[in-house]
């Protein structure tokens, strides 16, 4: 393996200016195109779209309806129905794309869904555990342990205000739109993902549940781990700051920029921002 | 006698016709000999019989003989329980019964009258007893805080033929469960159960065995005034394993749970029939079917509500019955009911099949749970709740379906 500082290819005494991350970033999409559907149904929803996100950043990806921001989470995360005709994509250098969804998670991968899926008789503490024994299986690690397991829980449910009742019912089912939000967080702080993909995680919150949301998030910042970040407005910004905004129109990234490109959207529109791009 | 027996059945198959000659080497008994008239009358049931069309009992059993050896383990259940086997050519019963329950001499309950629409109650009725084994295990009961009396129907051999009865007195409480393990080519038994005045019955049946068998379990239960009787059943299926019960109210006030949960590989058919006849006003029965069904596998539901017109007004009943279809190739077979007279009733019924569901599935792959750890924790959650009155033993039964789905 190459070392990505002084690897063999750069002259003796000569380093690189930028982070190591910046050379080797951890998602990186190529040129990437995807359809939606089957057979003739198929419609080419990503058209070429390149992105890197290196570890310790948190990208957003703005952009208007249809532009196939949702499209790109299940296409990254594997979901049936969705197939890549063109590019390719890695995380930390492993092509993500031939994978089965359960071995993207053991790799690190997380999405936090728009709409979390309700699943009747199955208790969140149960389906917690067995994803993350899943995943450590596939790993090749050892199972945790069920003290160690509830410490964990209790831990992370009292950081984000959640009800241990709560914990013991089915997922999701019967949960406020804030409470589902609130349990995608506590899923993702209990299998401690090294990437993360939150598709409109602000969608279906009051203010506080946002803030709640958003300090999970920003807890889960660390120099090991990329986020993404999907959203139509501006407003969660205004909690998860952002090292870098995409926009994303008609399948592929059309311009990116610093935080200040998110204000500027919202002042001006994607119309605005998108005439000058195109 | 027995000529003319074999007469009564048209074109009779080897399987028939060994039934006609078991039938001729037992003792002879009036009440023997009306059971099987009634049987001989249809012989094994087949799918131009309605009722029978999904289930065909005579195409499976074209010759009785023992099956390949399966090994049998029994659920898991209390200490302390009154344990009683029936073997194809054997019984065996516990020493002592504590007060409370005691083994009658002559029948008293005459739940069971032959009919004929039961032919394979009345099959096991003709044919049960013989060396050691009782013709009919009758019971009394009187006490409430009894230990769960247990039947294991086990053993290699050709048939297991078994006829048990009940009558539980006014306001006596029991737990029963009756475990088919398989180990015989064709096994038929006839369980009756006669709930007086404010009896409680808690029935739990477990159904597996090999998947070169037949076998038929037929209950018949009536239930007088404020009786309440529940029945958990968990079916694997069989080459064909019909699960009869045919319920009647005939005291104001009864209740009935009617559950039931079938889980179906390739090659294996499980039926689940009822019929629930509402004789006496004010009466409740709630019924809750759950399948799923693999490639190859093939699952029966059908259930009938019969509500009179005068005896049947107020009456309250609800039956649910939804399959999944696991894999391409699964086939359910579902036949709901209701046959209603009387004016002043609340009656329901409910009918699903699907597939599991692909969102849910997506997204607890997701999460890292494998596809296969995902459909089994979907379908286990799916059927969980038609097992939820078994009581002590609904963790067994949980427990067995998580064994068939981690297969």
């Amino acid at each position: 393996m190459n070392s990505p500082c002084g690897g063999s290819n750069l002259p003796q005494g000569v380093s690189l200016a930028r982070s190591p991350a910046y050379i080797r970033p951890m998602l990186k999409i190529d040129n990437l195109s995807a359809t939606v559907g089957e057979g003739e149904e198929a419609k080419l929803i990503i058209k070429g779209l390149t992105l890197d996100v290196p570890a310790g950043e948190v990208h957003v990806i703005m952009g208007p309806n249809g532009a196939g921001k949702s499209t790109l989470s299940y296409v990254l995360t594997g979901r049936e129905g969705y197939e890549v005709t063109g590019g390719s994509a890695t995380l930390n250098g492993e092509d993500i794309l031939g994978m089965e969804p359960e071995e993207r998670a053991a790799k690190g991968l997380f999405l936090s869904f728009q709409y979390p899926v309700e699943i009747p008789g199955v208790p969140v503490m149960t389906f917690v555990r067995t994803a993350m024994n899943s995943q450590r299986k596939l790993r090749g690690e050892d199972e945790i342990s069920a003290p160690d397991f509830i410490k964990k829980s209790r831990e992370i449910a009292k950081q984000l205000k959640l009800d241990a009742e709560m914990l013991k019912r089915p997922v999701n089912v019967g949960f406020s739109g804030g409470e589902k939000k609130r349990l995608e967080i506590y899923q993702m702080m209990m299998l401690e993902p090294k990437f993360l993909i939150l598709d409109e995680t602000d969608s279906g919150l009051d203010i506080d549940a946002l803030k709640t949301v958003a300090e999970g998030v920003n807890a889960m910042r660390a120099p090991d781990r990329g986020m993404l970040v999907i959203t139509h407005y501006q407003r969660l910004l205004d909690h998860i700051k952002p090292d870098r905004v995409h926009v994303m129109a008609a399948g592929r990234i059309v311009t990116s920029g610093g935080p200040e490109l998110a204000t500027r959207l919202e002042a001006e529109g994607y119309d605005g921002v998108l005439g000058e791009a195109v | 006698m027995t000529t003319a027996l074999r007469d009564l059945i048209r074109n009779p198959n080897a399987a028939e016709l060994e039934l006609v000659a078991r039938y001729g080497m037992l003792s002879e008994d009036a009440r023997r000999e009306r059971a099987f008239e009634a049987f001989a009358k249809g012989g094994l049931p087949h799918r131009r019989v309605e009722g029978w069309r999904w289930s065909d009992i005579k195409a499976a059993l074209p010759v009785i003989e023992t099956p390949p050896t399966i090994t049998q383990t029994d659920i898991r259940v209390t200490d302390g329980a009154l344990v009683f086997t029936f073997t194809p050519t054997g019984f065996t019963w516990p020493d002592t019964l504590p007060e409370g329950i005691r083994m009658l001499a002559k029948p008293e309950a005459q739940a069971f009258g032959a009919s004929e629409d039961l032919p394979l109650g009345a099959l096991a009725a003709a044919l049960s007893g013989g060396g050691k084994k009782p013709a009919t295990l009758m019971f009394e009961v009187t006490g409430t805080d009894l230990p769960r009396v247990h039947f294991r129907f086990s053993g290699a051999g050709e048939a297991n033929f078994a006829r048990i009865q009940f009558v539980l007195r006014p306001g006596a409480e029991l737990d029963v469960s009756e475990s088919y393990l398989g180990g015989a080519g064709f096994t038929a038994c006839l369980v009756e159960y006669s709930l007086q005045e404010g009896a409680r019955l808690s029935r739990t049946v477990c159904q597996g065995g090999g998947d070169a068998e037949v076998l038929a379990a037929t209950a018949s239960v009536q239930l007088d005034a404020a009786a309440d009787y529940t029945q958990t059943t968990l079916a694997f299926g069989a080459k064909l394993a019909r699960l009869e019960t045919r319920l009647t109210h005939q005291g104001s006030g009864a209740k009935a749970t009617l559950n039931a949960a079938y889980l179906c590989a390739a090659g294996r058919h499980a039926d689940i029939t009822t019929e629930v006849r509402h004789g006496a006003t004010a009466c409740t029965t709630r019924q809750l079917t759950k399948g799923a069904v693999l490639d190859g596998g093939r699952g029966v539901y059908q259930g009938k509500f019969f509500v009179p017109r005068n005896v049947g007004q107020q009456t309250d009943a609800d039956m649910q019955h939804n399959a999944l279809l696991l894999e391409e190739g699964a086939e359910v077979f579902a036949k709901p009911e209701l046959e209603i007279y009387a004016d002043d009733v609340e009656c329901a019924h409910g009918n699903t099949s699907g597939a599991l569901d692909a969102n849910q599935l997506f997204y607890m792959r997701q999460r890292g749970i494998s596809e296969a750890e995902a459909r089994a924790l979907l379908t286990e959650a799916f059927i969980a709740e038609a097992l939820e009155t078994a009581g002590d033993l609904e963790d067994v039964l949980r427990e067995e379906a998580r064994g068939w789905l981690a297969r």
